[in-house]
């Protein structure tokens, strides 16, 4: 406890300087924040994902071309296929084409796939028998001030209705909850309706499938085997699974390592400043230290006292750069623009703060090192004596 | 007042090296700071220097109303020729326009690392080449008119696998041989090239992307625009390739920008603190000797210039050190991002922005430093121990 004051004391002793290698310690720690948050992020998404799900899409996409309704039962019997999903989707605005919003249109057993989601049955069963409702996920209802009985029009230039016309209208059933990796909400209708809707030649046709497999083990070689089937006829399918579609390394620059990087080189500079601040202060002191060691203070307790000094704006510029990074990365939805969609956001979780610690505990450590060894070394007499 | 600021930086400078690891921590917060910087800055940098290269301002793109990209376009047959025809097209040595109807698509691809990804597969007609004098061929053939064949390029042929010549590629309906591989110094070199008619049949589609023009020349195009709008059967976009393009590639590469700003920025801030922490020590540990200066008659203007200057030198210096490390570490590798296949650059431009950068921080992280130490009583200062 009596070293307290004393370390409180040496940090005063320069508060210009305590000031600034905090707020510089805090900054490269609020960058650490945000990039290491990220990556739990990532690693979050990861292992949410289902390991007995597989995507499907038409393997030459190019814009909207579908594949057949018919592609759904044959892939149903390919063996450990357990359930396949389909939706056809209306990508569109509402009143300006600035305010984007995408209305995915999913067949009835999509209640079966997608079981992670906090939709109830009774919520299912009203977008089952209302053909023109939709389900609008929180985050949606919130942008475009939707509430359950509203009636929500979208403006399709890219999907026509039988009689010619690009406006479809939908009836909000309900509120439902967003799924967290979902960032940008969701809008759910019926296909039916959709399929009905849509001219004769555009009929019975899909944008891509959920397939669930009934052994996960075998996900990938299923996805594999219906890309196969498909591979020599009209409907080549392209499919991934969704562990492997959930991973950032998927999208061809490993993000995951420019993160770290990026915050590797804010340690790198937080080391620098704070073992060249220490040592700085112990030079300067030098003689009190001799004084402290005359008075009867041990070695450990000299060398405690340098790491101390050290550590406080280490571990203080760690919580507050922390902090500050899970306050940025809560309000980065509230500085988008509504047009655009809203990025995934770094996550500061429990791991990323034990990181944080370890990183301020690593840097605390060895920038008081030398200066610790100096003072353990030092002769008292000749210290004293100013030489 | 020159000569004194000239001789009070001059034995700043002589002393630096009793103040040497103190100066390192402005020479290494600016060189990560700019190294990080120009690291990220290194994808939007090589992705738009890729796509410069496409745009030719004496090429005009034609795409239907409306559409961000090729993709998003669709031209069909019979207004094909009315807008390939159209005034202001150059015309070739056999007397037809040099333009091309262009088809874009999607393709699946596997990485060399074993990743799935995108590659666009592109259609040329037969003026597809004679439009592109940046286009070469590396080995193998050109692909033939009405036969199923594809050409691949370098870029492509150096991320995906099984992109070599005799390799098929999985299309519609049946497998297409590569039979040979070309360069084009541009965007183009991460893609694959068929026959547009050949591929039309294939995808079992109607409808071409885009269209490619040559114009007379580059003052064409208001004389093409005009014929082409003021038409009332089409619906079209006419725009000059090299401005498509920089559309094009602010798009992709946008988000990343402002990223790499950011993440610059903040990195920044951190360097200001360091730097402004250096600075006053500096001034502190020479408060005799800036006082002996003083005392000697030389004013508090070159005393504080002195002072900034100390911090540009450092701060100049660990940003080349940190450009030098991201220009070795990433200048010419190839990159994916997206779709789009390039090489990573750190050119003169963006280290010019790193300096000045680090230039910019200096300026404010030596200002208030400066100012104490030209503002300090010279008697007090002479005391100071």
């Amino acid at each position: 406890m009596k070293y307290i004051p004393l370390v409180w004391a040496a940090i005063m002793r320069k508060p210009a300087r305590a000031v600034l290698t905090l707020l510089s310690v805090m900054i490269a720690f609020t960058l650490f924040g945000l990039t290491i948050g990220m990556n739990a992020t990532f690693d979050a998404v990861q292992a949410a994902a289902k390991d007995n799900r597989i995507y499907s899409a038409p393997r030459f996409a190019g814009g909207m071309t579908p594949l057949p309704l018919a592609v759904t039962h044959e892939i149903g019997r390919i063996p450990g296929v357990s359930e396949v999903g389909y939706q056809n989707f209306i990508p569109g605005y509402i009143t300006d084409p600035k305010n984007r919003v995408f209305v995915q249109m999913f067949g009835d057993n999509a209640r079966k796939v997608f079981t992670e989601y906090p939709i109830t049955p009774a919520q299912w069963d009203l977008l089952h028998n209302e053909r023109d409702g939709v389900l609008v996920s929180q985050y949606q209802a919130d942008k475009w001030h939707l509430k359950p009985g509203d009636t929500l029009t979208v403006i399709s230039p890219q999907v026509k209705k039988a009689d010619g016309t690009t406006t479809w209208t939908f009836k909000v059933l309900a509120i439902v909850g967003d799924i967290a990796y979902n960032t940008n909400g969701y809008i759910w209708g019926n296909y039916d309706y959709f399929d009905k809707a849509v001219p004769l030649a555009k009929q019975s046709q899909i944008m891509n499938m959920q397939i669930e497999t009934s052994d996960a083990s075998r996900t990938a070689d299923i996805a594999q085997q219906i890309d196969e089937t498909f591979a020599n006829s009209p409907n080549t399918t392209q499919s991934i699974t969704e562990k492997a579609a959930l991973d950032i390394s998927n999208s061809g620059v490993d993000i995951a390592t420019v993160d770290r990087e990026i915050a590797l080189a804010g340690m790198f500079m937080v080391l620098f400043l704070t073992a060249n601040g220490i040592a700085q202060a112990v030079r300067e002191r030098f003689a009190e230290f001799a004084t402290l060691k005359t008075i009867g203070f041990s070695d450990a307790g000299v060398i405690g006292l340098v790491f101390a000094e050290a550590a406080l704006p280490c571990f203080l510029g760690a919580l507050l750069g922390v902090g500050l990074s899970a306050l940025l990365s809560s309000q980065i939805p509230h500085l988008m623009p509504p047009s655009m969609g809203t990025p995934p956001l770094p996550r500061v979780t429990v791991m990323v703060a034990v990181w944080a610690g370890a990183c301020a505990l690593f840097v605390a450590l060895s920038s008081s090192m030398l200066p610790a060894l100096r003072l353990k070394q030092m002769d008292i007499a000749t210290a004293l004596s100013g030489r | 007042m020159l000569r004194q600021i000239w001789i009070v930086s001059a034995l700043n400078f002589r002393s630096l090296k009793s103040r040497f690891w103190q100066s390192m921590v402005i020479v290494v917060g600016l060189g990560a700071t700019i190294g990080v910087l120009l690291s990220m800055m290194s994808v939007t940098a090589g992705m738009r220097q890729a796509y410069a290269n496409s745009g030719d301002p004496g090429r005009a793109i034609v795409v239907s109303q409306g559409a961000d990209a090729e993709g998003q376009s669709s031209i069909s047959r019979a207004d094909a020729p009315v807008i390939m025809s159209a005034p202001g097209v150059a015309r070739d040595k056999d007397g037809r326009p040099l333009a091309d109807r262009a088809l874009n698509m999607g393709l699946p691809v596997l990485r060399k690392n074993g990743t799935k990804g995108f590659t666009t597969l592109r259609g040329f007609g037969p003026k597809g080449t004679a439009l592109r004098p940046e286009f070469h061929l590396v080995s193998g053939r050109m692909f033939q008119f009405g036969k199923r064949e594809l050409i691949v390029g370098v870029g492509a042929q150096a991320t995906f696998q099984h992109m070599n010549i005799g390799d098929k590629v999985i299309l519609p309906n049946g497998e297409w041989p590569i039979v040979g591989s070309y360069t084009t110094g541009d965007i183009l070199d991460g893609q694959l090239i068929g026959d547009t008619e050949t591929m039309l049949t294939a995808l079992n589609r109607t409808t071409y992307n885009s269209i490619l023009v040559r114009l007379t020349s580059p003052d064409a195009l208001s004389t093409f625009r005009k014929a082409i709008t003021t038409n009332p059967a089409l619906q079209m976009t006419v725009t000059r390739h090299s401005d498509w393009y920089k559309k094009v590639s602010d798009q992709a590469s946008g988000l990343l920008a402002v990223l790499a700003y950011v993440v610059g920025a903040v990195m920044a801030i951190g360097a200001l603190f360091g730097c402004l922490n250096t600075m006053y020590a500096a001034v502190s540990t020479r408060a005799r000797e800036i006082a002996t200066l003083r005392a000697l008659g030389y004013g508090a203007l070159p005393v504080a210039v002195s002072v900034i200057l100390e911090a540009i030198v450092l701060a100049v210096a660990g940003a080349l050190i940190g450009a030098a490390i991201a220009w070795a570490l990433n200048d010419g590798h190839q990159a994916v991002w997206g779709q789009n296949i390039f090489h990573l650059r750190v050119s003169p431009a963006e280290i010019g922005l790193g300096v000045s950068w680090a230039v910019v921080v200096a300026l404010m992280g030596g200002l208030l430093p400066s100012i104490r130490a030209a503002r300090r009583p010279v008697v007090e200062a002479l005391r100071a121990t």
